[in-house]
């Protein structure tokens, strides 16, 4: 492996790109620099490229252009074999015909690590994720979250500088999925070791990443902490994907101390930030910072809204709002459920602070 | 998280919907639990029996049952006499030290033809199958490759005379057109070695298929983990698709072992008269006419080629491996 550079530690992505025949563009001019240690969930929808930059990572594709470097050695054309990372399959592709102990074992019998060792770092790694009374069993005999574990110790075994996971709580149901977030989150943290996690489910990002990394349309649309995704999409895709959020577009006709002005068909609306008067203008805002009452509809920053349906989602209700015939979301605390409920079907206002909208890139 | 608290759970919810429909009820679950399937008269579903247990009983049943009666009744100058049973037939048999050699000699040229067929089909099975990367040449190739089955089984057979013939295409190239030989080679047709070559020729294709298939629907992923894990081309070979495939191998197997077994036409036109297997010998018999001699040589083939299939099941634990 050749050493390019000596000083960025950690997974760097270079001006990557992979077009595949037919000029299909799967991943273009992806950058991105992830430290060593560091939980990195690629989160977007289905076909938005996410998976085909992991193949690209973990080696089982190779970029049409740009670089990919660990800890400053080059892997362009470095088989999945040498690089210091491993995949775990979506589905986790298990040896179906060798025990859980042979599975885990496999690749330090790659190696040629000798048959008492290699035994002896496979049980360790099966104790870790708790399977040490499934040891003999055979993958199909073991539950979907189970067999989850049994890819995990695999690929533990052979010390990886990063993992690479594809769609990994995919197979399993709701509360599992729950239960192996805390789980692998907690593992990753154990062991230091760099996690790259492919999802197309955004609470799953949100709940396990220290930085997400939105993909759509082949491109990094947006790479963020948790927080920052939540609370600022950069653009419409993200703030529409990341959910909750309600998008204003309108025309810029000026600004207001701190504020963009923007005209938008459904009233005006402030927004911090600077734009130039005349030219499109967009901003986002969260259910959860829109305030819904039965005051006068404000001039600015408030728009008059029919309550179609109010969904009580435990901790917080979800308000299903129609503004001029388009979709518009609120979320109010729980204890409000009662009050609200009686205004199904009529007009109320929703109207949020300035500072709580952010202008959304163009 | 444990496994166990979460079977304990659901066992306790199965434990509570059953008491919950034993209230709903008013009396036992159990009858809730028999009628969850769709509804269906006996009638219909024997319908839908019927037809596969009347071809098994008259095609298979039928006949097995017959030929052991058959074995076991008296020989008469023109037939049989149903009302006399008698092992006289199986003693003849056994008496006669023809017979057990060529049992012995059918054997070892089905194991040796099943293992010749592994030995060349493996790789064609395994390159149709993961060496072709589209589809369509895929199935093109393996239309191809079934073209034999396209001529008659005869026809087939008779078309290594002209091959292997005293003055057949090998022979003449030999002698005439290299001349490393003065004389003809005699052995090449009428011989154990052509009669195998033919087997062969014959059969490959019942090995190709099976292995074709389990080769073709074998998971990628598992292929890509080992790349993953450090392993060589050599190694993905013999730590996963190898083990993966020998279902299909298997297959393979059995159907080779037990056409071979029962091989008849291919000894008798590439042997000449001269070679035996446990089916010629039967025919023999059923021409002089000795019909429960005959029937006693089926059954023992019928129950010699039924060993082997267990014996080819139980070391290999078909169903473990996928």
């Amino acid at each position: 492996m050749t050493r390019v550079s000596d000083e960025q530690t950690g997974l760097v992505l270079k001006d990557v790109y992979r077009v595949f025949p037919g000029d299909v563009t799967a991943v273009s001019d992806v950058n991105l620099h992830v430290q060593n240690g560091e939980y990195i969930v690629f989160l977007g929808p289905s076909g938005c490229g996410k998976t085909t930059t992991l193949r690209l990572i973990g080696g089982h594709d190779d970029p049409s252009s740009g670089t990919i470097t660990i800890d400053g050695e080059m892997m362009n054309g470095v088989s999945p074999a040498e690089r210091p990372i491993t995949t775990v399959f979506q589905h986790y592709a298990l040896f179906p015909h060798k025990s859980v102990l042979q599975n885990v074992a496999f690749g330090l019998k790659m190696q040629g690590v000798d048959k008492a060792e290699r035994e002896a770092q496979a049980k360790a790694a099966i104790d870790l994720v708790g399977l040490t009374k499934m040891m003999d069993r055979k993958p199909r005999e073991l539950s979907g979250g189970q067999q989850q574990r049994v890819a995990l110790a695999r690929v533990l075994v052979t010390r990886p500088k990063a993992i690479l996971l594809d769609e990994p709580l995919g197979d399993l149901d709701r509360l599992l999925q729950m239960k192996m977030r805390v789980e692998l989150r907690a593992l990753q943290r154990e062991l230091g070791i760099t996690f790259i996690h492919v999802t197309h489910n955004q609470e799953e990002a949100l709940s396990m990443a220290d930085r997400i990394v939105v993909m759509g349309d082949a491109v990094i649309q947006q790479v963020g902490t948790p927080e920052e995704l939540a609370r600022h999409p950069r653009n419409e895709f993200v703030a529409k994907f990341m959910g909750d959020n309600n998008v204003f577009h309108g025309t810029i006709s000026g600004t207001n101390g701190g504020n963009v002005v923007i005209d938008t068909p459904h009233g005006t609306v402030e927004v911090p930030g600077t734009g130039t008067a005349g030219q499109p203008g967009s901003m986002a805002i969260r259910a959860s910072a829109v305030k819904v009452s039965t005051d006068a509809t404000p001039a600015v920053n408030g728009v008059t809204v029919r309550l179609d349906f109010a969904e009580y989602l435990g901790d917080s209700v979800k308000l299903h709002l129609d503004l001029d015939g388009q979709p518009f979301m609120a979320k109010v605390h729980e204890e409000r459920y009662t009050e609200i409920r009686a205004f199904e079907g009529r007009d109320v206002t929703a109207s949020w602070a300035a500072e709580d909208g952010h202008l959304l890139e163009q | 998280m444990s496994n166990e608290d979460a079977k304990h759970t659901a066992l306790e919810e199965a434990k509570r919907a059953v008491e919950e429909a034993e209230a709903l009820t008013g009396g036992s679950a159990v009858a809730v639990h028999a009628t969850t399937g769709p509804r269906r008269s006996p009638l219909v579903t024997l319908a839908w029996v019927a037809p596969g247990t009347i071809w098994l009983l008259l095609f298979l049943i039928a006949p097995l049952v017959m030929i052991v009666l058959v074995s076991l009744w008296q020989k008469t100058p023109v037939g049989f006499d149903p009302f006399v049973f008698t092992t006289e037939g199986y003693t003849k048999l056994f008496q006669t030290p023809v017979y057990l050699d060529t049992l012995k000699d059918t054997i070892i040229r089905a194991l040796l033809v099943t293992a010749l067929c592994i030995l060349i089909g493996y790789p064609i099975a395994y390159f149709l199958a993961r060496g072709v990367s589209s589809i369509r040449y895929q199935i093109a190739l393996f239309v191809f490759v079934l073209a034999p089955f396209w001529v008659a089984y005869v026809v087939r057979i008779v078309a290594w005379l002209p091959v292997l013939g005293r003055q057949g295409v090998i022979n003449y190239f030999l002698v005439e057109v290299i001349g490393v030989r003065a004389e003809p080679i005699d052995a090449l047709l009428y011989s154990n070695f052509a009669i195998i070559l033919a087997l062969v020729q014959l059969y490959v294709l019942f090995m190709v298929t099976p292995i074709f298939f389990q080769l073709a629907t074998l998971d990628n992923a598992a292929i890509e983990a080992a790349r993953d894990l450090g392993a060589t081309p050599a190694k993905v070979f013999r730590e996963v698709v190898l083990p993966l495939s020998l279902p299909g191998v298997l297959i393979g197997c059995i159907f080779v072992f037990v056409l071979v077994m029962g091989e008849f036409a291919t000894v008798r036109l590439i042997g000449g008269g001269t070679i035996q297997s446990v089916g010629t010998l039967v025919y023999d018999y059923y021409k002089l006419p000795d019909l429960p001699t005959a029937a006693a040589g089926a059954t023992i083939l019928v129950a010699v080629m039924t060993i082997g299939v267990a014996v080819l099941l139980r070391f290999s634990k078909i169903r473990e491996v996928v």
